[in-house]
């Protein structure tokens, strides 16, 4: 090699300019590929209409939107009602509602979407919500030119005027207005019948052990004001931690259980064996009722069963809807007099 | 030089292993010290004005019970705290004045092993005895390797040179940590109760070792002890202790006075005198 | 009596970081898109001189605005904990010691939820906020773990546990109080997370990320031979002329600047600090001065392993990448320390 001293110092400064060289070239023309101004997709696309979402980003979006993906079980939901399920090019791992929606592609599930398949399916319009999506997809999503649209519903109000956004973002005024109207219509009615009846007392039940409940500013407890029902249980947090005495002192006229997950009492049969649940007055007159966990959602089949639980703690005021019903509304709202959650109640007998 | 340690043990001129002027080594000069727990309480402890010379090839040994003041005048010794009055000089510099490295390339401190975390070899271990010279981050040189070898040859462990620290019996564990203050190349060798753990073998083998150190390679040793007959066989100077003040300096005749060792070890005590010059301690009568 | 040369370790350097290429190849290679190695790598060379015909243009934003972030984040945070792991086993002289046990992470934590209560949406707060809670508890914890002005290595030790306890039981109480939304947010950040969002030119980004890794390792690096005494005890290194006092202060401080930078950019991912300087130690023995370079290298290659598998076993799904660094890292801890012969 070399062999004196001065040699080999020349040699190494040498080699280190050279590699300092090369790597602050390489630097720069690294720098500019990571830059994501402009389109990321391979030929440039006109870009004339930018909205504004429901959390306040700025949304580009293409001319036409011809693929869609959707990023929450609820916006899946809304898209098949909106009749627009053929752009729909990929989905969630939870999304199942309606049925169909599973055989849809998934990029994940919705807390952590992979990004890859994202980019990989090159949609024109992500659907995002901020009741189950996180800020960080949404802002990987922009980082890397892919249009992101975030809904944020808050009442079921707003559950509807998302609708209406998602629909016009995509290009579907009229149909997004045609659902939104017969959604209004159905709530409209709802309030009709229930004008002159006092509201029922629920306590919404999420988890019973430990005992969790809704806190009055969610979308749930807006939901039960619809159907008539509010929650005994007033609290500024979202899912308020409860005692089972404080539900003995405020004794709700009805219990409302969500089901589908979880270790949930699921029968009349196991409250009524449960000490303490079981001197409720709710209990004893056999006032509980399941809701699907689906059916809750901010998403257009929540008007389904809002009139559904409306049915079940106003009854006397609805006394020739039973051969109404049909078996859509079965699996979503159950009262427990007898069977298992979720199944289809053929002997409700009240 | 090195015919006494064995076989193997690599002849070296004694100019690179031996420390380097000559005159007085250490002159501790009405050196004392407190040391209070907080600065309210009353000092915990006193040293009270001790002086006293050591040479080259001298071994000294600071003799005294427990309590008395040694591992203070040690700690002094060693630079590890300013005295409150008084001077200690080594080779003509205040030790409390060095810097860190200066002052481990001068005096080396042999303690107790503590509890090592990590496994170590004890060529490893000996070797980081040449810390003190070269920079901070420092990749040990031929040199250091050839030193930290004639180390161990010294003490006569050179076959424990590829164990492992914690394999190693309390004795040979002794003689490695010895050889890593040895591999400081010091003028001053300090000791703190090294005979602690060892059987009467083992200690005399220590002390014998020791004494050939200082006689041979000419380094300045100081033993910190309360072994009565082992001090007096083999030391040239002896600094009695006692609840800190310094009562008598001198050879092992001089010092050993009966009553005197009777007051400061409180136990009855005979004193005789052997051929050598040297006297011996034995357990007196009414016991 | 061999002792460690400065070619040696760059030679055990080399041999590793050949392995960390590799891993990066890998890790490249993976991902739910299919891009075979001959199109990444023509990817990359565009990238390097700039001209884009040819590629399409998933490849590109895939390549290097997913999969190369990820990448280099992996390799930072990697190489991040596990030298400060090796400088606090050495500090609090305790092999189970890991870059969390002083409370820097909980510290971080607790900064990272207060951003998401008081600046849910503004970018690179929750990193700032969380780089500011482990400074502020690092300080905290060095006040309290001081005996007689110096740092005292097992009264540090409980200092960091309580504060370490006592943040966690802030943060949850925190959690309990903070609404559905960012509770989700939360609970990723504590599982470590890789695919943290990048600002819009991540290069200067990355640079300054590097710059303080250097700044930081290169500090402890500068005391490993003070740690190789101060580790046969704090008297003796002493005795020897290391200035321990300093020492320990630059450690700790250049320990937790590095725990604080992984923290905030990825979460807290487990076992890297504690796992790979006891595995380097194995492999390569105790020195500190090929201890520290090796773990560095090493913590590197298992983030990346690691989130390569997190990223690709359940695909679409990722899985955590504390999770993976877990089951990656103790099955060879245990092969190794069984096969260790003395």
């Amino acid at each position: 090699m070399i062999p004196t001293w001065r040699g080999r110092f020349a040699a190494a400064l040498l080699s280190a300019l050279i590699s300092s060289a090369a790597l602050v070239v390489a630097r720069d023309r690294v720098q500019s590929a990571t830059q994501t101004s402009g389109p990321a997709y391979g030929v440039p696309r006109p870009l004339p209409l930018e909205v504004t979402d429901e959390v306040g980003r700025r949304v580009k979006l293409p001319r036409e939107v011809k693929r869609i993906v959707t990023l929450a079980p609820n916006l899946t939901e809304t898209i098949y009602a909106l009749g627009l399920q053929d752009r729909l090019v990929a989905d969630t791992n939870f999304c199942d509602t309606p049925p169909a929606a599973k055989w849809k592609a998934h990029v994940g599930d919705p807390q952590n979407p992979n990004l890859e398949a994202i980019v990989a399916l090159q949609p024109d319009l992500v659907l995002a919500t901020t009741s189950i999506n996180r800020v960080e997809t949404a802002d990987a999503l922009k980082q890397l030119g892919i249009a992101v649209y975030t809904t944020d519903p808050q009442t079921v109000r707003g559950m509807l005027d998302s609708v209406q956004h998602m629909a016009s973002t995509i290009g579907e005024e009229n149909r997004g207005a045609e659902l939104v109207g017969r959604l209004q219509q159905r709530l409209d009615a709802l309030r009709a019948q229930l004008s002159d009846r006092p509201m029922v007392h629920v306590l919404f039940v999420v988890w019973d052990q430990p005992l969790i409940t809704i806190g009055q500013n969610t979308f749930i407890a807006d939901a039960l004001r619809f159907a008539g029902a509010e929650s005994v249980v007033l609290s500024k947090q979202q899912w308020p931690h409860l005692s089972i005495e404080e539900v003995v002192r405020l004794q709700p006229d009805y219990l409302v259980f969500t089901s589908d997950h979880g270790p949930v009492a699921t029968t009349l049969a196991d409250l009524r064996a449960r000490p303490v649940w079981r001197d409720l007055d709710a209990v004893e007159t056999g006032h509980v009722v399941n809701v699907s966990e689906e059916a809750i959602r901010p998403s257009p089949g929540l008007v389904d069963a809002i009139e559904q639980l409306a049915h079940e703690v106003h009854s006397e005021a609805f006394a020739e809807k039973r051969e109404n019903r049909n078996a859509k509304f079965a699996t979503r709202v159950t009262p427990m007099t007898l069977g298992r959650a979720g199944q289809e109640c053929n002997q409700c007998a009240r | 030089m090195n015919a006494a340690t064995g076989s193997g043990a690599p002849a070296t001129s004694p100019a690179i292993l031996s420390p380097r002027t000559p005159g007085v080594r250490l002159k501790v000069e009405q050196a004392s010290y407190a040391y209070a727990a907080t600065d309210r309480s009353a000092p915990k402890f006193t040293l009270g004005p001790t002086s006293f010379e050591a040479n080259q090839r001298e071994m000294v040994a600071i003799l005294g019970p427990n309590a008395s003041g040694k591992s203070t005048l040690l700690t002094l010794l060693a630079g590890m705290a300013r005295p409150l009055s008084g001077r200690i000089e080594v080779d003509g510099v205040e030790v409390s004045m060095l810097d860190l490295r200066t002052r481990a390339q001068r005096i080396a401190l042999v303690q107790q092993e503590s509890e090592l975390l990590f496994p170590l070899r004890v060529w490893e271990y000996v070797l980081q005895g040449r810390y003190p010279y070269g920079k901070r981050l420092r990749f040990e040189s031929e040199e250091d390797c050839l030193l930290a070898g004639n180390a161990l040859a010294q003490v006569g462990a050179d076959a424990l040179r590829d164990r492992w620290m914690d394999q190693l019996s309390g004795g040979e564990k002794q003689r490695v940590i010895l050889a890593r203050a040895l591999a400081q190349q010091p003028s001053l060798l300090l000791l703190d109760e090294p005979t602690q753990h060892l059987d009467i073998g083992g200690k005399v083998e220590l002390l014998r070792r020791l004494r050939r150190l200082a006689d041979d390679s000419r380094y300045t040793v100081l033993v910190v002890t309360h072994e009565l007959n082992l001090a007096a066989e083999f030391s040239d100077r002896i600094v009695l202790l006692h609840k800190g003040k310094c009562l008598r300096v001198g050879t092992p005749a001089e010092v050993y006075d009966r009553a005197l060792l009777e007051e400061v070890f409180e136990a009855p005590l005979d004193v005789e005198m052997r051929e050598s010059g040297r006297p011996r301690v034995i357990l007196g009568g009414n016991h | 009596m061999r002792p460690l040369t400065p070619r040696r370790v760059a030679w055990i350097c080399a041999g590793l970081g050949v392995v960390l290429f590799a891993a990066a190849v890998i890790s490249l290679r993976m991902g739910a898109y299919p891009i075979s190695v001959v199109d990444i790598v023509k990817t990359l060379f565009s990238g390097a001189v700039g001209h884009w015909e040819g590629i399409p243009s998933e490849y590109r934003s895939i390549v290097f605005n997913i999969r190369l972030p990820r990448i280099l984040l992996g390799i930072l945070v990697g190489a991040s904990l596990s030298t400060a792991g090796a400088g606090f086993q050495a500090l609090l002289r305790n092999p189970l010691a890991d870059p969390y046990v002083l409370g820097v992470s909980s510290g971080a934590a607790l900064g990272a939820i207060i951003s998401l209560i008081v600046a849910p949406h503004t970018p690179g707060a929750i990193q700032l906020a969380a780089f500011a809670g482990a400074a502020a508890t690092t300080a905290a914890v060095y006040f309290l773990g001081r005996r007689g002005g110096q740092l005292d290595s097992a009264t540090l030790l409980l200092a960091g546990i309580v504060a370490a306890s006592f943040l966690s039981a802030i943060i949850m109480f925190l959690m309990t109080t903070l609404s559905g939304r960012d509770l989700r947010g939360m609970a990723f950040w504590l599982m470590g997370d890789l695919g943290s969002t990048l600002p819009t030119n991540p290069l200067p980004w990355f640079e300054g990320l590097f710059a303080v890794f250097v700044l930081a390792a290169g500090a402890i690096y500068a005391t490993s031979s003070d740690l190789n005494l101060i580790l046969t005890g704090e008297q003796e290194a002493r005795h020897l002329g290391v200035n321990v006092h300093r020492v320990k202060l630059v450690v700790y401080i250049a320990a937790s600047v590095l725990t604080g930078l992984a923290v905030s950019v990825s979460g807290t991912i487990g076992y890297v600090g504690l796992l790979v300087p006891h595995v380097m130690r194995m492999m390569f023995g105790t020195d500190y001065r090929l201890l520290i370079p090796t773990s560095a290298i090493g913590g590197a290659i298992l983030v990346v392993l690691a989130d390569t598998l997190a990223r690709s076993v359940v695909s679409p799904t990722e899985l955590p990448v504390g999770a993976m660094t877990a089951l990656a890292g103790a099955p060879v801890f245990i092969y190794l320390m069984r096969r260790r012969v003395r």
